[in-house]
């Protein structure tokens, strides 16, 4: 497997953040599946790595960004995972988040790509 | 309980990685891994998991509480590791704390908590200032306040009530003297209480002929009838008359003992219990005088909601100004300041006499409670200099400073604890014992108790007590540099800092001077307290007994009887083996000024009369007192029937100037009386203030009810049965009140000030050993701490005494400094003591001299050991060791 990570993307910095909160967006999630949600949502581009998941997760709960709840999924009662939901306050940074995440990528393509002045 | 959540979860964090190491496995063999493969994999892509769970870890990061607790923990075992040291300051703590806590709970309990009456704010006591009477106010006359209650509108309600003492019996027995309140039937509607049992007064209470009705206090009820409901409709004999006890008042309600609201300021009481009984009294208005009766009746109002006090006292003082012109004579150019009324809260009145009293022990426990954290700072300050090394390394890796500094505090904290709750503990037992004891002169004894002021009083303690001796050594240890301590191996370079020594020379000196300060004031106390007690009294209590007795009403209603009484006892007396001289006096000596009357010379009419203590008394009396004859001659059996007056030598003075006044006549009590005899000056009225101003006249000539016999004999302790015998025999009605030695009465009159010296000298004694203690830990500590430089010195060639010098002078400077200040300041808040000090000016150099020496010799021996220790400091040893 050394092979695959030559082709894939190391997140940048703070990023995680962003698309943990992006994922939950669409309703709560345990903590494979949003690792899951974005890689696939990513064509397996952007690989998270699953040990920095986790303290992400827990550095979210303890902002008060999101919530954590142990509820059995779907039909199987027996078991148990710990599903991660957007609070209000996650929403609002969020939204934040994005809003400063657009601003980066165009002033870096600004550099990139200057678009001739008419 | 954050900390509490702290091992779930970490479960819960396994349990998470667990499902996801799961799900990861069940996605890969969905995919066709082989089952064991897919659990690697899983494990692989997760990555480190104790890494992932060191990171997450860090994420919940450490709660406030569990650092504070973990901090806990380490002191606690610090504190095993050196128990002699922790017992030493909880010991130190407890002291400092229990004494605090115990002063302060008096001082909540008497000055600061409002009386036990429903509204008490709206409570007043009314006095007047009568100017032919000079000084404090007294007692108002009842008539003037019926005029009062007539006519302002500031008063729901105006009470009167007299102290008195009654002969209680509640069956056949022998009377027994018990203190008794007689009141207008309206004082319970005043004070807004109801009865636990029975009924309270009602207005034809005090109706002359259906007056026979008492009411019992709580705590007469239980030491009097054992709380016995059946108690209520029972008749008991008071005075020889029968009376029925018609209710009882509840538990909380504690009527100001006699010793707090006295009519008259001067009047001392002996006796602090609350009176178990209160009867009403019949208000003969008519029968009373418009100009006199003062300072018999104490006056409690309740003020309308919302009527002022001071509104109130311009009420009252115009009547006053209607009733000099109208009904007492006076011109009205004089009329405004001849008999004025002032208000007073009541809660004022009550705890006014025993504030400053309060208030300065309250001062000087404080005083204590500094030195003791002074102390407590020193001690921890060495110890976490010691501990520098531990705090370097802890720096050095990176520990954040405020964990620190709560780790230095964390132990402070743990021992403050322990000695505030032991604290408060003593504390409790030590106002149990000062309850119980009624010779300690304070009022509202019966209700101090700890409650929630003081147990926050208590805690505020100990949290300051914390911090003073915590913070400081704290703050220096982490402002040390890591750097520094590592490389100096044994962290040598901050032993013997500068800013290290000069914080200990700070400590040093700020504890001479609280010591200083309290051994001064200490010692002013008792030589105050000397004072008294070896003054010039004018008399002698040595070898004398005093018997105090209560003549009942009824059957002595006869003056002749009263004074066949007195003889019959005074014979018995006079009978018993061993007695020299026997006498009778009116009112028994020191228990303060009573009887004024005015003395005012027959031939010079225009000549404005004095102020006098009328005493009856009975040949014999001042030879037992021994008192001192100046001009003429004492009473003799032919001063029966001729009105004959003996005078003090300042009234004579006064009156007579330096003519003799032998022989001339004089205004007493109604009647001319010719003056044979002229005493020396004494203090027999009180120990406290100049001699009063007294005329004795024969006891023959309207004799009183209230009695003292003073006899003076070899053995006096041996007489006591055969005085109580010759009483008795005279006649069973009469109880005997008291009946002790002169040398006791004397020292029971002083019981004021010798609680505050006692108190003041445990203090002072606390406070120099905590010196003391501090000044040898301090100097043991730098000796060690300089041992190499020492010994570098003795090997140079410095003599043993140039070390005792050496060492003496590091805590020198401080203590001299200390004491210096110690002394200025006593100077400066002497005039705050002057009330407190009799004979004896607040800056006395004589004492200031004794405490300088005192403090210096103290400070000398603690300096002592430690500097023997220094001189004997082996050279050789001492480099080798370098």
């Amino acid at each position: 497997m050394p092979k695959e990570s030559t082709d894939r993307i190391q997140l940048l910095q703070g990023t995680l953040d962003m698309l943990i909160l992006r994922t939950l967006i669409q309703g709560p999630a345990h903590g494979h599946q949003i690792a899951k949600h974005i890689q696939r949502s990513t064509d397996d581009l952007l690989q998270v790595e699953h040990g920095s998941l986790y303290p992400a997760l827990h550095r979210l709960e303890r902002k008060g960004w999101i919530g954590a709840k142990w509820e059995p999924a779907g039909k199987d009662l027996k078991r148990e995972f710990k599903y991660y939901r957007l609070t209000p306050a996650g929403r609002k940074q969020l939204r934040a988040e994005e809003s400063k995440w657009k601003m980066l990528t165009s002033a870096v393509a600004r550099i990139m790509w200057p678009v001739e002045e008419s | 309980m954050k900390w509490l959540r702290r091992k779930s979860r970490e479960d819960e964090l396994e349990r998470e990685l667990q499902t996801h190491l799961q799900l990861e496995a069940e996605e890969l063999r969905e995919r066709g891994v082989p089952s064991a493969e897919a659990r690697y994999a899983a494990r692989r892509a997760l990555g480190n998991i104790t890494a992932t769970k060191e990171e997450v870890r860090r994420m919940w990061g450490w709660s406030l509480l569990e650092v504070l607790f973990a901090e806990i923990r380490y002191a606690l075992r610090n504190m095993r590791k050196n128990s002699g040291f922790a017992a030493l300051v909880v010991l130190t703590l407890t002291l400092a704390i229990g004494a605090s806590t115990a002063v302060f709970t008096l001082v909540d309990s008497v000055l600061l908590k409002p009386l036990s009456f429903r509204e008490s704010g709206q409570l007043v006591v009314a006095w007047e200032h009568v100017r032919f009477m000079g000084g404090d106010p007294v007692g108002p006359n009842p008539k003037h306040v019926e005029e009062w209650r007539k006519r302002t509108s500031a008063f729901t309600a105006l009470a009167s009530f007299l102290r008195w003492q009654s002969a209680f019996a509640s069956g056949p027995d022998r009377p027994r003297l018990t203190g008794s309140v007689l009141c207008s039937p309206n004082l319970f509607d005043v004070l807004e209480v109801q009865p636990l049992l029975g009924r309270l007064f009602q207005p034809r209470d005090g109706v002359k002929g259906q007056d026979n009705v008492a009411v019992l206090s709580h705590s007469g009820w239980r030491t009097l009838f054992d709380s016995d409901p059946r108690v209520i409709g029972r008749t008991i004999r008071v005075d020889d008359n029968p009376v029925e006890i018609v209710g009882i008042l509840p538990p909380d309600f504690h009527f100001p003992a006699p010793n707090s609201l006295r009519a008259f300021v001067q009047t001392q009481a002996s006796a602090a219990a609350e009176e178990p009984l209160f009867m009403p009294a019949v208000m003969d208005y008519a029968g009373m005088e418009w100009a006199g009766n003062y300072g018999n009746w104490v006056t409690v109002g309740r003020l309308k909601p919302g009527a002022s006090i001071r509104e109130a006292e311009s009420q009252i003082n115009g009547i006053q100004r209607q009733l000099a012109v109208e009904s007492m004579g006076i011109r009205p150019d004089q009329a405004a300041t001849a008999v004025t009324a002032l208000l007073q809260p009541m809660q004022a009145a009550v705890s006014e006499t025993s504030g400053p009293t309060l208030w300065f022990l309250m001062a000087a426990v404080l005083g204590l409670m500094l030195i003791a954290c002074v102390n407590l700072a020193n001690a921890q300050l060495g110890r976490a200099l010691a501990r520098g090394r531990d705090v370097a390394l802890r720096t050095a890796l990176g520990a954040a400073k405020w964990r620190l500094l709560w780790n230095g505090l964390a132990e402070s904290l743990v021992l403050s604890a322990i000695g505030g709750v032991s604290g408060v503990l003593l504390a409790a037992a030590v106002l149990r014992l000062i309850a119980s004891s009624p010779s300690i002169d304070l009022p509202r004894l019966a209700e101090i108790r700890l409650n929630g002021n003081v147990l926050l009083f208590a805690a505020a303690l100990t949290i300051a007590a914390t911090l003073l001796s915590g913070l400081f050594p704290a703050l220096r240890v982490i402002r040390a540099d890591p750097q520094a301590f590592l490389q100096g191996g044994g962290g040598r370079t901050s032993y013997g800092s500068a800013s290290g020594s000069r914080l200990r020379s700070w400590l040093i000196g700020l504890q001479a001077f609280g010591g200083v300060t309290l051994l001064l004031v200490t010692l002013l106390f008792a030589k105050s307290l000397f004072h008294l007690l070896t003054q010039d009294k004018g008399f002698d209590p040595r070898g004398a007994a005093i018997a105090v007795v209560k003549i009942p009403g009824k059957p002595f209603e006869a003056p002749q009887s009263r004074v066949d009484f007195i003889e019959t006892v005074l014979r018995g007396l006079r009978a018993l083996p061993g007695v020299e001289s026997a006498g009778f006096v009116s009112r028994t000596p020191l228990d303060g000024e009573s009887w004024i009357e005015s003395l005012q010379r027959v031939d010079r009419p225009e000549m404005d009369g004095i102020i006098v203590n009328a005493r009856w008394v009975s040949p014999g009396y001042f030879e037992a007192t021994r008192q001192r004859l100046i001009a003429g001659r004492f009473f003799e059996e032919r001063d029966r029937n001729l009105d004959s007056a003996v005078i003090s030598e300042a009234a004579a003075k006064a009156l007579w100037g330096n003519a003799s006044p032998i022989g001339m006549q004089a205004h007493l009590l109604g009647r001319k009386q010719t003056v044979i005899g002229v005493v020396a000056d004494s203090r027999i009225t009180s120990l406290k203030t100049k001699p009063a101003k007294v005329a004795y006249v024969h006891y023959q000539y309207r004799t009183p009810y209230s009695a003292s016999f003073i006899v003076r004999g070899a053995a006096v302790d041996g007489l006591m049965p055969g005085i109580r015998q010759a009483v008795w025999n005279a006649s069973p009605l009469v109880a005997i009140a008291r009946l002790k030695t002169f040398d006791a009465q004397l020292t029971d009159s002083l019981a004021r000030e010798r609680l505050q010296t006692l108190v003041l000298t445990s203090f002072a004694t606390a406070a120099l050993l905590l010196a003391m203690l501090g000044i040898h830990g301090v100097l043991s500590y730098l000796v060690a701490a300089r041992k190499q430089e020492i010994g570098v010195r003795m090997a140079l060639g410095a003599s043993k005494a140039r070390v005792y010098r050496l060492t003496l002078a590091q805590a020198g400077t401080p203590v001299c400094i200390g004491l210096m200040a110690g002394l200025a300041a006593s100077a400066f808040a002497g005039g705050a003591l002057r009330k407190f000090l009799y004979g004896v000016e607040p800056v006395d150099p004589a004492v200031m001299a004794l405490t300088a020496a005192l403090f210096i010799a103290a400070a000398t021996v603690a300096a002592l050991l430690p500097a023997r220790r220094a001189a004997s400091v082996d050279p050789i040893e001492a480099l080798r060791a370098e």
